[in-house]
Protein backbone atom coordinates (compact mmCIF):
# COMPACT_ATOMS: atom_id res chain seq x y z
CA UNK A 1 0.00 0.00 0.00
CA UNK A 2 3.04 2.39 1.03
CA UNK A 3 4.35 1.77 -2.33
CA UNK A 4 1.09 2.58 -4.02
CA UNK A 5 1.18 6.31 -2.71
CA UNK A 6 4.16 6.58 -3.07
CA UNK A 7 4.06 5.75 -6.99
CA UNK A 8 1.05 8.41 -6.68
CA UNK A 9 2.79 11.41 -5.08
CA UNK A 10 5.48 10.83 -7.79
CA UNK A 11 3.58 10.20 -10.50
CA UNK A 12 1.75 13.56 -9.10
CA UNK A 13 5.28 15.42 -9.06
CA UNK A 14 6.13 14.24 -12.74
CA UNK A 15 3.16 14.95 -14.23
CA UNK A 16 3.80 19.08 -12.45
CA UNK A 17 7.09 18.87 -13.65
CA UNK A 18 5.79 17.46 -17.06
CA UNK A 19 3.45 20.48 -17.47
CA UNK A 20 4.97 23.36 -16.41
CA UNK A 21 7.11 24.42 -19.62
CA UNK A 22 4.34 23.77 -21.59
CA UNK A 23 2.08 25.94 -19.12
CA UNK A 24 4.67 28.82 -18.70
CA UNK A 25 5.45 29.04 -22.66
CA UNK A 26 1.85 28.68 -23.61
CA UNK A 27 0.03 30.37 -21.17
CA UNK A 28 -3.71 28.28 -21.69
CA UNK A 29 -6.59 28.28 -19.35
CA UNK A 30 -4.58 26.17 -16.36
CA UNK A 31 -3.19 28.74 -14.26
CA UNK A 32 -1.20 27.45 -11.51
CA UNK A 33 -1.95 23.78 -12.51
CA UNK A 34 0.53 21.33 -10.78
CA UNK A 35 -0.72 21.51 -7.51
CA UNK A 36 -2.08 18.77 -6.02
CA UNK A 37 -3.60 15.46 -7.92
CA UNK A 38 -5.05 16.30 -11.38
CA UNK A 39 -8.19 18.13 -10.77
CA UNK A 40 -11.59 15.91 -11.93
CA UNK A 41 -14.60 17.03 -12.95
CA UNK A 42 -17.65 15.89 -11.50
CA UNK A 43 -20.69 16.54 -13.54
CA UNK A 44 -23.91 16.94 -12.00
CA UNK A 45 -26.25 14.02 -11.20
CA UNK A 46 -28.37 14.68 -14.21
CA UNK A 47 -28.81 17.04 -16.84
CA UNK A 48 -30.93 20.28 -15.89
CA UNK A 49 -32.43 22.57 -18.03
CA UNK A 50 -31.55 25.72 -16.64
CA UNK A 51 -29.15 26.59 -13.73
CA UNK A 52 -32.05 27.81 -11.22
CA UNK A 53 -33.75 23.95 -11.81
CA UNK A 54 -30.04 22.67 -11.06
CA UNK A 55 -29.81 24.95 -8.02
CA UNK A 56 -33.32 24.62 -6.67
CA UNK A 57 -32.75 20.91 -7.03
CA UNK A 58 -29.41 21.09 -4.95
CA UNK A 59 -31.04 23.07 -1.90
CA UNK A 60 -33.82 20.45 -1.57
CA UNK A 61 -31.14 17.73 -2.17
CA UNK A 62 -29.40 19.62 0.96
CA UNK A 63 -32.77 19.73 2.41
CA UNK A 64 -32.98 23.88 2.32
CA UNK A 65 -29.04 24.45 3.10
CA UNK A 66 -27.03 23.98 6.31
CA UNK A 67 -27.89 26.82 8.63
CA UNK A 68 -24.10 28.02 9.82
CA UNK A 69 -23.09 30.31 12.64
CA UNK A 70 -20.09 32.17 13.17
CA UNK A 71 -18.68 29.25 14.83
CA UNK A 72 -19.47 26.43 12.56
CA UNK A 73 -19.11 28.32 8.76
CA UNK A 74 -15.81 27.21 7.37
CA UNK A 75 -13.29 29.71 6.86
CA UNK A 76 -10.80 30.07 4.04
CA UNK A 77 -8.81 33.01 4.95
CA UNK A 78 -5.78 33.93 3.92
CA UNK A 79 -4.69 35.04 0.33
CA UNK A 80 -5.13 32.49 -2.29
CA UNK A 81 -3.57 31.70 -5.94
CA UNK A 82 -5.20 30.19 -8.94
CA UNK A 83 -4.26 26.06 -8.89
CA UNK A 84 -4.93 25.20 -12.54
CA UNK A 85 -8.31 24.47 -13.64
CA UNK A 86 -9.82 21.94 -16.95
CA UNK A 87 -11.09 24.88 -17.96
CA UNK A 88 -9.49 24.39 -22.09
CA UNK A 89 -9.92 20.95 -22.20
CA UNK A 90 -13.72 21.78 -22.17
CA UNK A 91 -13.56 23.75 -25.64
CA UNK A 92 -10.09 22.49 -27.04
CA UNK A 93 -9.48 18.91 -28.01
CA UNK A 94 -5.79 18.71 -25.84
CA UNK A 95 -6.40 21.57 -23.85
CA UNK A 96 -3.54 23.36 -25.07
CA UNK A 97 -2.84 25.64 -28.29
CA UNK A 98 -1.69 22.21 -30.36
CA UNK A 99 -5.32 21.65 -30.30
CA UNK A 100 -8.39 22.28 -32.22
CA UNK A 101 -12.32 23.25 -31.61
CA UNK A 102 -14.03 20.41 -30.43
CA UNK A 103 -16.87 20.87 -32.57
CA UNK A 104 -20.68 20.33 -30.91
CA UNK A 105 -20.50 21.88 -27.50
CA UNK A 106 -20.99 25.18 -28.64
CA UNK A 107 -24.06 26.31 -30.95
CA UNK A 108 -23.77 26.69 -34.78
CA UNK A 109 -23.07 30.64 -34.38
CA UNK A 110 -21.11 30.40 -31.14
CA UNK A 111 -18.62 27.79 -32.65
CA UNK A 112 -18.14 29.56 -36.28
CA UNK A 113 -17.13 32.81 -34.13
CA UNK A 114 -14.96 30.47 -31.90
CA UNK A 115 -12.80 29.12 -34.27
CA UNK A 116 -12.28 32.31 -35.60
CA UNK A 117 -10.88 33.63 -32.31
CA UNK A 118 -8.90 30.32 -32.20
CA UNK A 119 -7.52 30.90 -35.25
CA UNK A 120 -6.46 34.21 -34.34
CA UNK A 121 -4.86 32.98 -31.05
CA UNK A 122 -2.91 30.31 -33.02
CA UNK A 123 -2.03 32.12 -36.40
CA UNK A 124 -1.87 35.18 -35.10
CA UNK A 125 -0.68 34.63 -31.70
CA UNK A 126 -3.72 36.76 -30.28
CA UNK A 127 -7.41 37.19 -30.62
CA UNK A 128 -8.37 40.58 -31.92
CA UNK A 129 -10.95 40.80 -28.79
CA UNK A 130 -9.99 40.63 -25.10
CA UNK A 131 -11.99 42.67 -22.93
CA UNK A 132 -9.15 43.35 -20.27
CA UNK A 133 -7.29 44.64 -23.60
CA UNK A 134 -9.29 47.67 -23.18
CA UNK A 135 -9.92 47.77 -19.30
CA UNK A 136 -13.33 46.31 -19.07
CA UNK A 137 -13.03 44.37 -15.73
CA UNK A 138 -12.61 40.63 -16.20
CA UNK A 139 -16.37 39.05 -14.62
CA UNK A 140 -17.56 36.18 -14.11
CA UNK A 141 -16.65 33.49 -15.42
CA UNK A 142 -12.72 34.92 -16.27
CA UNK A 143 -13.23 35.69 -12.09
CA UNK A 144 -12.62 31.78 -11.70
CA UNK A 145 -9.66 31.71 -13.45
CA UNK A 146 -7.80 35.07 -13.03
CA UNK A 147 -4.17 34.58 -11.94
CA UNK A 148 -4.31 37.43 -9.37
CA UNK A 149 -4.64 37.17 -5.75
CA UNK A 150 -8.21 35.65 -4.16
CA UNK A 151 -9.64 36.10 -0.73
CA UNK A 152 -12.53 34.26 0.94
CA UNK A 153 -14.80 35.60 2.96
CA UNK A 154 -16.90 33.33 4.45
CA UNK A 155 -19.82 34.83 7.14
CA UNK A 156 -23.59 32.95 8.11
CA UNK A 157 -25.70 35.32 6.02
CA UNK A 158 -23.64 35.93 3.22
CA UNK A 159 -19.86 35.02 1.55
CA UNK A 160 -17.48 37.68 0.37
CA UNK A 161 -15.32 36.35 -2.98
CA UNK A 162 -12.55 38.98 -3.67
CA UNK A 163 -10.29 39.19 -6.91
CA UNK A 164 -7.60 41.73 -6.45
CA UNK A 165 -7.71 42.46 -10.35
CA UNK A 166 -9.59 45.10 -10.83
CA UNK A 167 -10.23 44.53 -7.64
CA UNK A 168 -13.36 42.53 -8.16
CA UNK A 169 -16.12 41.21 -5.00
CA UNK A 170 -18.46 38.86 -5.79
CA UNK A 171 -21.03 39.31 -3.06
CA UNK A 172 -23.14 36.07 -2.05
CA UNK A 173 -26.16 36.31 -0.15
CA UNK A 174 -27.19 32.96 1.72
CA UNK A 175 -30.58 31.80 1.77
CA UNK A 176 -32.49 34.74 -0.91
CA UNK A 177 -33.39 34.63 -4.23
CA UNK A 178 -32.58 36.40 -7.63
CA UNK A 179 -33.28 40.06 -7.16
CA UNK A 180 -32.09 42.70 -9.87
CA UNK A 181 -33.21 46.00 -8.80
CA UNK A 182 -31.03 47.47 -11.54
CA UNK A 183 -33.20 45.98 -14.50
CA UNK A 184 -30.25 44.82 -16.33
CA UNK A 185 -27.26 42.91 -16.32
CA UNK A 186 -23.62 43.24 -15.15
CA UNK A 187 -19.84 41.93 -15.14
CA UNK A 188 -20.98 39.71 -12.00
CA UNK A 189 -24.19 39.47 -11.55
CA UNK A 190 -26.67 38.16 -8.89
CA UNK A 191 -25.35 35.15 -6.80
CA UNK A 192 -27.13 33.43 -4.31
CA UNK A 193 -26.20 30.42 -2.23
CA UNK A 194 -26.40 28.04 0.49
CA UNK A 195 -24.26 25.93 2.52
CA UNK A 196 -24.66 21.84 2.01
CA UNK A 197 -22.28 21.00 4.94
CA UNK A 198 -18.63 22.14 4.10
CA UNK A 199 -19.74 22.80 0.56
CA UNK A 200 -21.33 26.29 -0.56
CA UNK A 201 -23.52 26.14 -3.45
CA UNK A 202 -23.65 29.18 -5.80
CA UNK A 203 -26.27 30.17 -8.62
CA UNK A 204 -25.44 33.77 -10.69
CA UNK A 205 -27.18 35.30 -13.09
CA UNK A 206 -27.93 38.20 -15.03
CA UNK A 207 -24.71 38.58 -16.53
CA UNK A 208 -23.12 40.49 -19.36
CA UNK A 209 -21.83 38.92 -22.56
CA UNK A 210 -18.40 39.00 -23.17
CA UNK A 211 -15.67 36.54 -23.59
CA UNK A 212 -14.76 33.71 -21.35
CA UNK A 213 -11.02 34.40 -21.59
CA UNK A 214 -9.01 35.40 -24.20
CA UNK A 215 -8.94 31.66 -25.49
CA UNK A 216 -12.21 30.91 -24.99
CA UNK A 217 -15.23 30.90 -26.71
CA UNK A 218 -18.23 33.93 -25.98
CA UNK A 219 -20.88 33.83 -23.97
CA UNK A 220 -23.90 35.52 -23.97
CA UNK A 221 -26.33 37.79 -21.98
CA UNK A 222 -27.86 34.48 -20.87
CA UNK A 223 -25.12 32.28 -19.37
CA UNK A 224 -25.38 31.59 -16.05
CA UNK A 225 -23.63 28.89 -13.44
CA UNK A 226 -23.55 26.58 -10.93
CA UNK A 227 -20.98 26.08 -8.68
CA UNK A 228 -20.23 23.98 -5.78
CA UNK A 229 -16.84 25.26 -3.78
CA UNK A 230 -15.60 22.98 -1.15
CA UNK A 231 -12.24 22.74 0.75
CA UNK A 232 -10.04 19.65 0.28
CA UNK A 233 -7.29 17.96 1.87
CA UNK A 234 -4.35 15.99 -0.12
CA UNK A 235 -1.59 14.23 1.00
CA UNK A 236 1.40 16.21 2.27
CA UNK A 237 -0.20 18.88 3.79
CA UNK A 238 -1.48 20.08 0.28
CA UNK A 239 -5.17 22.24 0.76
CA UNK A 240 -6.67 23.26 -2.66
CA UNK A 241 -9.76 24.97 -2.36
CA UNK A 242 -12.12 23.35 -5.92
CA UNK A 243 -14.80 24.80 -7.41
CA UNK A 244 -17.02 22.90 -9.60
CA UNK A 245 -19.18 24.89 -12.26
CA UNK A 246 -21.66 24.23 -14.21
CA UNK A 247 -22.23 26.74 -17.09
CA UNK A 248 -25.41 27.16 -18.73
CA UNK A 249 -26.21 29.71 -21.78
CA UNK A 250 -29.03 29.08 -23.99
CA UNK A 251 -27.24 30.95 -27.15
CA UNK A 252 -23.64 29.54 -26.62
CA UNK A 253 -23.79 26.08 -25.47
CA UNK A 254 -25.69 23.25 -26.68
CA UNK A 255 -25.85 21.60 -23.59
CA UNK A 256 -24.68 22.80 -20.13
CA UNK A 257 -20.77 22.93 -19.34
CA UNK A 258 -18.76 21.31 -16.79
CA UNK A 259 -15.20 22.63 -15.45
CA UNK A 260 -13.49 22.21 -12.16
CA UNK A 261 -11.39 25.55 -11.43
CA UNK A 262 -8.83 25.36 -8.09
CA UNK A 263 -7.43 27.81 -5.45
CA UNK A 264 -4.12 26.99 -3.37
CA UNK A 265 -3.11 29.21 -0.71
CA UNK A 266 -0.67 31.66 -1.35
CA UNK A 267 1.88 30.93 0.60
CA UNK A 268 5.05 32.97 -0.88
CA UNK A 269 2.43 35.96 -0.81
CA UNK A 270 1.38 35.58 2.85
CA UNK A 271 5.16 34.96 4.00
CA UNK A 272 6.43 38.38 2.05
CA UNK A 273 3.26 39.93 4.38
CA UNK A 274 1.43 40.89 1.24
CA UNK A 275 -1.42 42.99 1.17
CA UNK A 276 -4.40 43.16 -1.54
CA UNK A 277 -4.28 46.81 -2.65
CA UNK A 278 -6.95 48.55 -4.52
CA UNK A 279 -6.09 49.22 -8.01
CA UNK A 280 -7.73 49.58 -11.51
CA UNK A 281 -7.15 49.29 -14.97
CA UNK A 282 -6.54 53.29 -15.43
CA UNK A 283 -3.63 52.87 -12.76
CA UNK A 284 -0.88 51.54 -15.52
CA UNK A 285 -2.65 49.97 -18.10
CA UNK A 286 -1.17 51.58 -21.39
CA UNK A 287 -2.64 48.74 -23.88
CA UNK A 288 -4.83 49.91 -26.66
CA UNK A 289 -5.98 48.21 -29.74
CA UNK A 290 -4.35 49.92 -32.46
CA UNK A 291 -6.47 50.53 -36.29
CA UNK A 292 -5.10 47.02 -37.49
CA UNK A 293 -7.06 45.14 -34.13
CA UNK A 294 -4.15 44.55 -32.54
CA UNK A 295 -3.16 45.13 -28.77
CA UNK A 296 -0.65 47.68 -28.93
CA UNK A 297 1.22 50.27 -26.19
CA UNK A 298 1.52 53.98 -25.59
CA UNK A 299 5.04 54.70 -24.83
CA UNK A 300 5.30 58.01 -22.46
CA UNK A 301 6.01 60.99 -24.74
CA UNK A 302 3.26 59.41 -27.12
CA UNK A 303 -0.31 61.39 -27.05
CA UNK A 304 -2.74 58.66 -25.13
CA UNK A 305 0.07 57.77 -22.58
CA UNK A 306 -1.32 58.31 -19.09
CA UNK A 307 0.95 58.66 -16.35
CA UNK A 308 -0.62 56.30 -13.75
CA UNK A 309 1.91 57.42 -10.96
CA UNK A 310 2.31 61.06 -12.52
CA UNK A 311 0.40 63.94 -10.64
CA UNK A 312 -3.59 64.13 -10.60
CA UNK A 313 -5.13 67.07 -12.22
CA UNK A 314 -3.96 69.83 -10.30
CA UNK A 315 -0.30 69.95 -10.38
CA UNK A 316 0.12 73.46 -9.36
CA UNK A 317 -0.51 72.27 -5.59
CA UNK A 318 1.79 70.40 -3.67
CA UNK A 319 1.45 66.64 -2.75
CA UNK A 320 -0.05 65.81 -6.33
CA UNK A 321 2.14 63.42 -7.39
CA UNK A 322 1.13 59.21 -7.31
CA UNK A 323 4.88 58.37 -6.83
CA UNK A 324 5.49 60.20 -3.29
CA UNK A 325 8.37 57.87 -3.04
CA UNK A 326 11.07 58.32 -5.37
CA UNK A 327 9.04 61.25 -6.99
CA UNK A 328 9.90 60.50 -10.79
CA UNK A 329 8.96 62.08 -13.75
CA UNK A 330 8.04 60.90 -17.26
CA UNK A 331 7.86 62.72 -20.48
CA UNK A 332 3.90 63.18 -20.78
CA UNK A 333 2.19 63.92 -24.34
CA UNK A 334 2.45 67.33 -24.15
CA UNK A 335 5.80 67.55 -22.55
CA UNK A 336 8.57 66.73 -25.19
CA UNK A 337 11.59 67.48 -23.10
CA UNK A 338 14.00 64.34 -22.34
CA UNK A 339 12.93 62.53 -19.03
CA UNK A 340 14.44 63.28 -16.09
CA UNK A 341 14.68 62.31 -12.48
CA UNK A 342 13.56 65.21 -9.58
CA UNK A 343 16.19 63.55 -6.83
CA UNK A 344 15.82 65.13 -3.93
CA UNK A 345 12.43 66.86 -4.46
CA UNK A 346 9.92 66.98 -2.26
CA UNK A 347 6.82 64.82 -2.79
CA UNK B 1 10.13 6.57 3.39
CA UNK B 2 6.87 7.81 2.97
CA UNK B 3 8.31 11.26 4.25
CA UNK B 4 10.70 11.58 1.63
CA UNK B 5 8.43 10.85 -1.23
CA UNK B 6 6.07 13.88 0.10
CA UNK B 7 8.30 16.06 0.73
CA UNK B 8 10.36 15.17 -2.64
CA UNK B 9 6.56 15.00 -4.26
CA UNK B 10 5.32 18.59 -2.73
CA UNK B 11 9.06 20.69 -3.31
CA UNK B 12 8.49 18.85 -7.24
CA UNK B 13 5.29 20.45 -7.75
CA UNK B 14 6.46 23.45 -6.12
CA UNK B 15 9.69 23.66 -8.61
CA UNK B 16 6.98 23.33 -11.02
CA UNK B 17 4.55 25.77 -10.04
CA UNK B 18 7.27 28.63 -9.72
CA UNK B 19 7.70 27.97 -13.44
CA UNK B 20 3.67 28.77 -14.34
CA UNK B 21 3.67 32.16 -12.53
CA UNK B 22 3.69 34.26 -15.56
CA UNK B 23 0.46 36.38 -15.40
CA UNK B 24 -0.98 37.59 -18.40
CA UNK B 25 -3.25 40.79 -18.56
CA UNK B 26 -3.48 41.08 -22.34
CA UNK B 27 -1.71 39.46 -25.45
CA UNK B 28 2.21 39.65 -26.14
CA UNK B 29 1.68 39.45 -30.00
CA UNK B 30 3.72 42.96 -30.40
CA UNK B 31 6.45 41.53 -28.93
CA UNK B 32 9.23 39.63 -30.92
CA UNK B 33 9.98 36.94 -28.11
CA UNK B 34 11.98 35.21 -30.60
CA UNK B 35 14.88 38.60 -30.91
CA UNK B 36 16.76 38.63 -27.18
CA UNK B 37 18.64 41.64 -26.86
CA UNK B 38 21.18 43.04 -23.83
CA UNK B 39 20.95 46.89 -22.82
CA UNK B 40 22.70 48.62 -19.81
CA UNK B 41 20.69 51.90 -18.42
CA UNK B 42 19.79 53.71 -15.52
CA UNK B 43 16.54 53.59 -13.66
CA UNK B 44 13.95 56.35 -14.43
CA UNK B 45 10.95 55.12 -12.86
CA UNK B 46 10.07 51.29 -11.63
CA UNK B 47 6.58 51.41 -11.95
CA UNK B 48 5.39 48.07 -9.62
CA UNK B 49 1.84 48.20 -10.81
CA UNK B 50 -1.22 45.90 -11.47
CA UNK B 51 -1.81 44.78 -13.93
CA UNK B 52 1.44 44.77 -15.42
CA UNK B 53 5.11 46.56 -13.55
CA UNK B 54 6.83 48.80 -16.02
CA UNK B 55 10.66 49.46 -16.11
CA UNK B 56 11.38 53.11 -17.67
CA UNK B 57 15.14 53.19 -18.18
CA UNK B 58 17.49 56.21 -19.70
CA UNK B 59 19.91 54.12 -22.55
CA UNK B 60 22.70 55.93 -23.47
CA UNK B 61 22.72 56.50 -27.54
CA UNK B 62 26.34 56.52 -29.31
CA UNK B 63 26.26 59.94 -29.72
CA UNK B 64 26.14 60.40 -26.10
CA UNK B 65 22.13 61.57 -25.91
CA UNK B 66 19.80 59.29 -23.59
CA UNK B 67 16.87 57.68 -25.20
CA UNK B 68 13.75 56.71 -22.54
CA UNK B 69 12.97 52.78 -22.76
CA UNK B 70 10.33 51.47 -21.57
CA UNK B 71 9.80 47.98 -20.31
CA UNK B 72 6.81 45.54 -19.39
CA UNK B 73 7.34 42.85 -16.62
CA UNK B 74 4.89 40.40 -14.72
CA UNK B 75 2.62 41.78 -12.04
CA UNK B 76 3.40 42.44 -8.16
CA UNK B 77 1.76 39.52 -7.24
CA UNK B 78 3.89 37.31 -9.50
CA UNK B 79 7.22 39.23 -9.04
CA UNK B 80 6.84 39.07 -5.15
CA UNK B 81 7.09 34.98 -4.98
CA UNK B 82 10.71 35.88 -7.05
CA UNK B 83 11.66 37.91 -4.19
CA UNK B 84 11.39 41.48 -6.64
CA UNK B 85 9.21 43.86 -4.73
CA UNK B 86 8.58 48.15 -5.33
CA UNK B 87 11.87 49.08 -4.09
CA UNK B 88 13.97 46.52 -6.09
CA UNK B 89 14.73 48.81 -8.92
CA UNK B 90 15.47 52.33 -7.62
CA UNK B 91 15.65 55.72 -9.85
CA UNK B 92 19.12 56.02 -10.71
CA UNK B 93 19.97 52.66 -10.33
CA UNK B 94 22.54 51.00 -13.00
CA UNK B 95 20.53 47.67 -14.27
CA UNK B 96 22.17 45.20 -16.78
CA UNK B 97 19.03 43.49 -18.71
CA UNK B 98 17.78 41.74 -21.60
CA UNK B 99 14.72 42.05 -23.20
CA UNK B 100 12.32 41.16 -26.07
CA UNK B 101 11.67 44.32 -28.64
CA UNK B 102 8.59 45.79 -29.83
CA UNK B 103 7.89 44.65 -32.90
CA UNK B 104 7.71 48.17 -34.04
CA UNK B 105 11.05 49.35 -33.42
CA UNK B 106 9.94 52.32 -30.85
CA UNK B 107 12.32 52.01 -27.74
CA UNK B 108 10.54 49.61 -25.37
CA UNK B 109 9.83 45.90 -24.70
CA UNK B 110 9.00 42.89 -22.96
CA UNK B 111 11.84 42.63 -20.14
CA UNK B 112 13.39 39.36 -19.83
CA UNK B 113 15.97 39.10 -17.05
CA UNK B 114 17.41 42.21 -15.25
CA UNK B 115 20.83 42.43 -13.17
CA UNK B 116 21.80 45.25 -10.63
CA UNK B 117 25.28 45.91 -8.92
CA UNK B 118 25.61 42.53 -7.28
CA UNK B 119 25.44 41.34 -10.83
CA UNK B 120 22.36 38.65 -9.80
CA UNK B 121 20.03 37.59 -12.08
CA UNK B 122 16.46 38.73 -11.50
CA UNK B 123 13.43 37.77 -13.46
CA UNK B 124 11.02 40.43 -13.41
CA UNK B 125 9.61 39.10 -17.01
CA UNK B 126 6.05 38.45 -17.84
CA UNK B 127 5.26 36.17 -20.89
CA UNK B 128 6.20 38.14 -23.40
CA UNK B 129 9.97 37.32 -22.45
CA UNK B 130 12.01 34.92 -21.01
CA UNK B 131 13.61 36.09 -18.07
CA UNK B 132 13.63 32.25 -16.56
CA UNK B 133 16.59 30.00 -15.39
CA UNK B 134 17.60 28.28 -18.30
CA UNK B 135 17.53 31.29 -19.94
CA UNK B 136 19.74 32.75 -17.44
CA UNK B 137 22.30 30.18 -17.75
CA UNK B 138 22.50 30.50 -22.05
CA UNK B 139 22.92 33.95 -21.62
CA UNK B 140 25.73 33.34 -18.88
CA UNK B 141 27.73 31.75 -21.38
CA UNK B 142 26.67 34.05 -24.17
CA UNK B 143 27.58 37.28 -22.04
CA UNK B 144 31.41 36.08 -21.31
CA UNK B 145 32.06 35.31 -24.95
CA UNK B 146 30.55 39.38 -25.71
CA UNK B 147 27.26 38.54 -27.11
CA UNK B 148 24.07 40.96 -26.35
CA UNK B 149 21.62 39.63 -28.68
CA UNK B 150 20.55 36.27 -29.53
CA UNK B 151 20.38 36.83 -32.86
CA UNK B 152 24.43 37.21 -32.83
CA UNK B 153 25.00 34.84 -30.51
CA UNK B 154 22.73 32.14 -32.13
CA UNK B 155 24.69 32.62 -35.50
CA UNK B 156 27.78 31.86 -33.81
CA UNK B 157 26.98 29.33 -32.54
CA UNK B 158 25.37 27.66 -35.92
CA UNK B 159 28.68 28.85 -37.69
Amino acid sequence: MKIDANLWRLAIAALALSAAPSLSSAQNGGFGAGYGPPLKVIPPPKQFASSEEHYKYLLEQAKGGTKQTLATVPRWDGLWVTAGNTHLSAFITTGNFDGKVIEGVLTPAYEKAYKERWRQQTEEGQVHYDRLGHCEPPGLPRFLLEPYTHEFINLPQESYLINDFGPSIRRVLLGKEHSNLYGTHSWYGDTIGFWDGDKLVLNTKYLYPADFTRWSPMTSNQFETVEIWQLKKYDGGIERLEVQATFYDKYAFVKPVNVVYAFRHATELIKADYRVNHWECDQTSESYLDDKGVTNFHLPGEEGFHDGRGATMFPELPGQTRDPIYNTTLPTATTSAPPATTKGAKP
Amino acid sequence: MNKIFTTLSVALAGAALSATVAQAHHSFAMFDGKTQIVKTGTVVRWAFNNPHSWLYLNVKNADGTDTLWSFEGSAPTGLIQRGITGDTFKPGATVTFMYCPLRDGRPGGAIGWAKLDDDKYLNPADGGCNGGDENQKKWTDWLAKGYTSSTEAEAAVGK
